[in-house]
């Protein structure tokens, strides 16, 4: 059994922002292929049909997104810095004074230096049209060797540990939810159950939209990563939710008003199972559940996401001890679920 | 000299562990000690007394911790300049009991409430590493240095991104010049290079003029960082990187070196830059010009960019450039005969 935190480590080292996820797909499709029969569709999304001991009441679909955020290159300038647009939604903050990768090659998003800033300017942040990827070239054409419009890039950094069981890494979104479904999947499972591993979720949730379509389960778990703002300045009843204090379960996002049968069944089972869990207290974000539960006619769904600090960021931050607790939810919701326990409360049609 | 290396080493290292490697990098001739506040001096004797003094600050900006709050999070202010934009999601160091890992707290966008371009002064914010207060308390107290993290990032020809380049670039040179001082002849004047503390931090350059006082040079010379051009910018300067070596023309800096250095730099072909300024330069060259009754003082910058971010960018081509001017400069004895 690979270790969960080795797992880890090398599928956030992995690069696939989103629309580039060749690397990622092809390192998962490593770690599965001997355990589940996969299909890989026309957008990329990895469909893998894992037999289980029984046949469940219910088919099941697992999903986890492999696209990360990342750049991609509008345009050259004539003195050899590239100009970007980001890849899913990222701050100035984010970017400004970060590294970069391409895959092989490296760069920088610098900054006009604050002392030859005017006075007003220098408490602000610069406007995103004047962040630039720098790569170390002095020309457009010199440029043009490394680099073409339309390449991608992401935020270089390294996985670690540090604190009381603490990890950050980039691309936490959603390689922990990836990490999860794999470490299921090379397990024996009592049910037959489906398990997706998305693309470009990140721009449109359009991954896991064509993926529902061809799976079309009766139900749905996505595996997520969710804003934890338990940070300095926060006051409590804004930080959403929690590092440590377990799987986060969703009422309501921008994306998706979650089952809510489905929602109290959750927290039933983490009961049951002295699973530690908690509401996501803020109707803020979105995942693919917001595509699923939409898809033919009609998907019961709900989202497990493990808390994480500075999302959408170079580091982000999760607990061991929650990543352990989703995964134990993820699998015994999971079962649950395929043995009928649980009923949305609507009639099928 | 392998720049990359030795600079990916000097970039890691501060304080006793810096003056450590560049003790041990120095020739056996050379004559090494640390002054009251810090400095380290390195003398290479000459054909005769009279001193040529090459400054280069040795210090960082970097933060203090000032507290742990009751969540765990840290707190700090900062030494010298650091440019707060670039703190929210930034890597540190913290150098307590033993190195720990941090991360500056970022706020999710929809936290931030149409602010969307507000920059929190440094000790608004909080930096996560991980741990309750009391594991902390044990393990981080008030004074602590916080560093960025040591990262290198390698760009294309030859170029490195990493923390304190501004001045550890500057080191890089003078560690080169070591080398090339002691391939041939003694130099007609005593060398003495002065790897300064306190410039960051200190309105009064207290490392770099309390050095000038001790050594008492006919004329002294300052190595730092300067700005390259960046294209959002509406400030323009010739320094480039790649261009070479910045010489600096100035009031309060001497005329007859700067344009002995220009000469030279001509002569030799090596690259090279003017940049001009109205008064001060921000440099330690603006104490030591004015220290006892006065040095004649020069000033050869090298390009950056992101200045005071963990990814100062700059080329080996414009260090070697320095070095090999401050070598032709000396060799031929200064102008202060």
């Amino acid at each position: 059994m690979k270790p969960m935190l080795t797992l880890l480590e090398e599928l956030t080292n992995a690069f696939g922002p989103s629309g580039n996820e060749e690397a990622v797909r092809s390192l998962i499709l490593s770690y599965i292929q001997d355990y589940a029969r996969c299909e890989v569709d026309a957008l990329g999304n990895i469909i893998a049909y894992k037999t289980g001991k029984k046949r469940p009441q219910k088919h099941l679909m697992l999903d986890a997104h492999m696209d990360e955020v990342g750049m991609i290159v509008t345009s050259i300038l004539p003195n050899g810095m590239l100009r970007f647009a980001p890849i899913g939604g990222i701050t100035t903050e984010a970017l400004i004074g970060k590294r970069v990768t391409f895959g092989e090659m490296e760069g920088v998003i610098g900054c006009v230096p604050i002392h030859l800033l005017p006075a007003d300017e220098k408490n602000k942040l610069p406007a995103y049209d004047k962040l630039l990827i720098d790569i170390g070239a002095d020309s457009e054409q010199q440029a043009a060797r490394w680099v073409q419009p339309g390449a991608v890039c992401t935020f270089k950094n390294e996985f670690l540990t540090f604190g009381e069981h603490r990890i950050q890494a980039k691309a936490l979104d959603d390689r922990a939810g990836c990490a999860i479904l794999i470490d299921m999947i090379r397990r024996k499972q009592p049910y037959d159950m489906t398990f997706t591993f998305t693309v470009r979720e990140e721009v449109g949730l359009l991954g896991a939209k064509t993926a529902a379509f061809q799976v079309a389960p009766d139900a749905a778990l996505v595996l997520e990563t969710t804003t934890a703002a338990d940070i300095a300045g926060v006051a409590a009843q804004q930080q959403v939710c929690a590092l440590g204090k377990g799987t986060v379960i969703s009422f309501m996002d921008h994306a998706t008003l979650y089952d809510s049968h489905y929602y109290h069944h959750a927290f039933e089972v983490a009961a049951r199972h002295a699973i530690p869990c908690q509401a996501k207290r803020a109707v803020a974000g979105g995942n693919n559940a917001g595509a699923i539960h939409a898809s033919r006619g009609g998907i019961p769904t709900l989202a497990l996401s493990l808390p994480c600090r500075y999302l959408h960021s170079a580091a982000c931050v999760i607990d061991e001890d929650d990543l352990q607790a989703t995964a134990e939810l993820a699998q015994t919701l999971a079962c649950s679920i395929c043995a009928g326990e649980l009923d949305s409360g609507h009639n099928g049609c | 000299m392998d720049y990359q290396a030795v600079l990916a080493f000097l970039s890691a290292s501060f304080g006793k562990e810096l003056v450590d490697y560049i003790v041990k990098f120095m020739p056996k001739q050379a004559v090494c000690s640390v002054s009251p506040l810090g400095n380290l001096y390195v003398v290479f004797l000459g054909q005769t007394d009279r001193t040529i003094l090459i400054d280069a600050h040795m210090d960082e900006v970097h933060l203090l911790v000032t507290g742990v709050d009751e969540d765990g999070f840290v707190h700090v202010d900062r030494c010298g300049g650091v440019d707060t934009r670039i703190l929210p999601g930034c890597a540190v160091t913290l150098w307590g009991q033993k190195p720990l890992y941090g991360i500056f707290c970022n706020m999710p966008p929809h936290l931030k409430n149409g602010n969307q371009d507000e920059v929190l002064p440094c000790n608004q914010m909080g930096i996560d590493i991980g741990l309750t207060k009391e594991q902390a308390d044990l393990l981080v107290q008030p004074g602590d240095t916080v560093t960025f993290r040591h990262q290198i990032t390698t760009l294309q020809q030859g170029r490195i991104a990493a923390k304190s380049m501004d001045n550890r670039a500057g080191i890089a040179a003078l560690l080169r010049l070591s080398q090339l001082l002691t391939m041939d002849r003694l130099p007609p004047v005593t060398v003495v290079l002065q790897f300064s503390v306190l410039e960051e931090t200190s309105g009064r350059f207290a490392g770099a003029v309390t050095g000038g006082f001790y050594h008492q040079p006919t004329e002294a010379l300052v190595v730092d960082a300067s700005f390259d051009q960046y294209p959002a910018s509406s400030y323009a300067t010739p320094g480039a990187l790649g261009k070479g070596a910045m010489i600096g023309f100035s009031p309060i800096l001497s005329n007859r070196i700067s344009n002995r250095l220009r000469q030279i730099a001509q002569e030799q072909q090596l690259p090279f830059t003017e940049e001009v300024l109205g008064g001060r330069t921000g440099t330690n060259a603006d104490g030591l010009c004015s220290v006892a009754a006065g040095i004649p003082t020069g000033l050869i910058s090298y390009p950056i960019r992101n200045m005071h971010t963990p990814v100062e960018v700059v080329d080996p081509v414009d260090l070697e450039t320095v070095a090999q001017l401050l070598f032709a400069y000396v060799m031929e004895g200064g102008v202060t005969q």
